[in-house]
């Protein structure tokens, strides 16, 4: 008997046998077609419970994709740690349209993380709260037969929505330790979020960490200045976690398993043989159809040969269960 | 100190990511009567360069990058008012900028502390930049250059619309366009008719140099 969708995702998260790759989506998938097809539509859709509920839904309701998945984007910590944000548009993810804090390492003018918010009203805030919510309403449509799949921000990324990334990175070469007390300071809200969604009907957290891509950081300073932070307030959920960094995430793979996710999810810079010889069973990896290339910009067949490279068909004549990499389709499909 | 000791203090300055020392060492060059455009090409760049080159190759990352673009920038400001105005006259123009609807600008900063460094001088637009604002600036700062960059797929269309604007603008064969940005691809390059996709900043100047 074929597996459900749900039970697939989950066997791949535990490294268990498959009868195929599932094909699912951790990241953001939303298109113009999927908007209209479920009437939920960006920018609504990031504030309001339903709707988030509803386009989160719409993955799998018209795509037929395997997964569940909210929110939309990576503003919703920041919007409420005070970041001020332009909503967009439904073609437009939503902006930072400022920082919060003072942080200016060239001029050596800081805020001290001292008088952030209580994390109780943080989880009651704004958009915090929407996608919270959302997770209950979708796993009472749809938890039965899809895994509810809750995002979030990493704590290095969220810190340097609040303070300027670019100062943020600045000072991890001129003042390491400074860069990590704020990393630090904010991570609990990281995982205080991860966990309420959990605790809301999700059944796993994927936290992406972009601004501690290898295009930003070195591999020796991930560990450092963002790993530890992730391995307490993703590693340490209850559900299950998948980490998502963009780039060539080669060079880091061993410390993103290091944080104790259950998945690690790579883009298409990593080839799929490479990731599997890196990871080397110690978790599950999912990626890498790239999302501007092909599923934006190719032709079906492009994605059906990135999918079977992706789950090592194309290199081993057959799919390749001992990888488990579970190929993740990105946007616009469709 | 000669000439060649300053010129090398400024190239050392910016390698070891020291603002300090590089706007001391800029003091110095003036100080020796040593011209200001000398210092810059062969001193401030130099050591710019071997930060790019190692860049490129990943044996340095950004926050290297950063502080050693602030250690050029500092020196830039000591020398810069130094140099004759009709100098500058003759400078390349570039225009930078991140396309509407897209925030993330450090990509982006990186190519225009290269471009400044490979002696063009740089119109940075920002962040979040319409398409009409990138053509209208380009006509009248009457760029050789201009160089858009996306992070994120959906801001992709307003790349092709803002290359799309400058070839209505009649000016598209006076200036040289690029794209960069992780969505970005050459052949996304060939299909919104721009000039290349750059894969770093290195490449960047490397292109436009070889353009203008």
């Amino acid at each position: 008997m074929a597996m459900s969708c749900r039970d697939r995702v989950i066997a791949a998260l535990n490294q268990e046998s498959l009868d195929r790759p599932p094909v699912a989506v951790f990241t953001t998938c939303d298109t113009i077609g999927m908007m209209e097809k479920c009437g939920a539509s960006w920018p609504e859709a990031h504030s309001d419970p339903q709707k988030m509920a509803t386009l989160a839904c719409a993955q799998a309701d018209y795509f037929g994709l395997e997964s569940v998945r909210a929110g939309f984007c990576l503003t919703e910590e920041a919007e409420a740690l005070g970041c001020p944000i332009d909503m967009g548009t439904s073609r437009s993810s939503p902006m930072l349209k400022g920082h919060p804090f003072t942080y200016n390492p060239m001029k050596k003018i800081y805020d001290e993380p001292d008088n952030l918010p209580d994390i109780d009203e943080f989880l009651k805030t704004g958009r915090v709260k929407t996608a919270i919510d959302a997770m209950a309403i979708m796993q009472k449509t749809h938890g039965e037969d899809y895994v509810i799949v809750g995002g979030n921000t990493g704590p290095f990324t969220l810190t340097g929505h609040l303070l300027n990334t670019e100062n943020l990175v600045y000072s991890v070469w001129t003042e390491p330790e400074r860069a990590q007390k704020w990393v630090g300071a904010i991570a609990p809200y990281c995982k205080a979020f991860g966990q309420a969604m959990l605790d809301n009907g999700a059944d796993l957290i994927q936290m992406s960490e972009p601004s501690a891509s290898t295009d930003i950081l070195a591999p020796t300073d991930f560990p450092v200045q963002s790993g530890q932070f992730v391995k307490d307030c993703l590693g340490s959920l209850p559900g299950y976690t998948i980490l998502h960094i963009c780039g060539d995430s080669a060079p880091i793979i061993p410390y993103m398993l290091d944080t104790g996710a259950d998945g690690i999810s790579v883009e298409e810079k990593v080839p799929s043989e490479k990731a599997v010889e890196i990871a080397n069973h110690r978790g599950c990896l999912v990626g890498n159809v790239g999302c501007a290339f092909p599923l934006f910009k190719g032709t079906p067949a492009d994605v059906e040969k990135a999918a079977k490279q992706g789950s090592g068909e194309s290199h081993q004549g057959g799919v390749n269960e001992e990888s488990q990499l579970s190929p993740a389709i990105y946007s616009s499909i469709g | 100190m000669d000439e060649s000791s300053i010129l090398k203090e400024l190239a050392d300055a910016v390698v070891a990511c020291d603002p300090p020392r590089a706007k001391k060492a800029a003091e110095t060059a003036l100080s020796a009567g040593m011209d200001p455009v000398k210092a810059i090409n062969e001193g401030l760049v130099v050591g710019m360069g071997v930060i790019g080159d190692n860049y490129a190759v990943r044996k340095m990352y950004l926050p290297q990058v950063l502080v050693a673009a602030h250690s050029m920038y500092e020196g830039l400001d000591v020398l810069i008012p130094a140099i004759p105005k009709d100098e500058n006259i003759s400078a390349k123009k570039a225009i930078t900028g991140v396309v509407q609807g897209d925030v993330h600008d450090i990509g982006k900063n990186i190519v225009k502390t290269m471009l400044t460094a490979a002696g063009f001088m740089v119109d940075d637009l920002g962040k979040d930049v319409p398409p009409q604002t990138v053509v209208d600036q380009m006509l009248a700062d009457q760029s050789e250059v201009v160089c858009l960059s996306t992070l994120m797929t959906p801001t992709m269309d307003n790349m092709a619309k803002a290359v799309q604007l400058i070839a209505q603008s009649g000016y598209r064969d006076k200036v040289i366009i690029t794209i960069g940005g992780p969505p970005t691809t050459d052949a996304f390059a060939e299909e919104i008719g721009a000039d290349h996709r750059d894969e770093n900043a290195q490449q960047c100047v490397k292109f436009v140099n070889s353009k203008v």
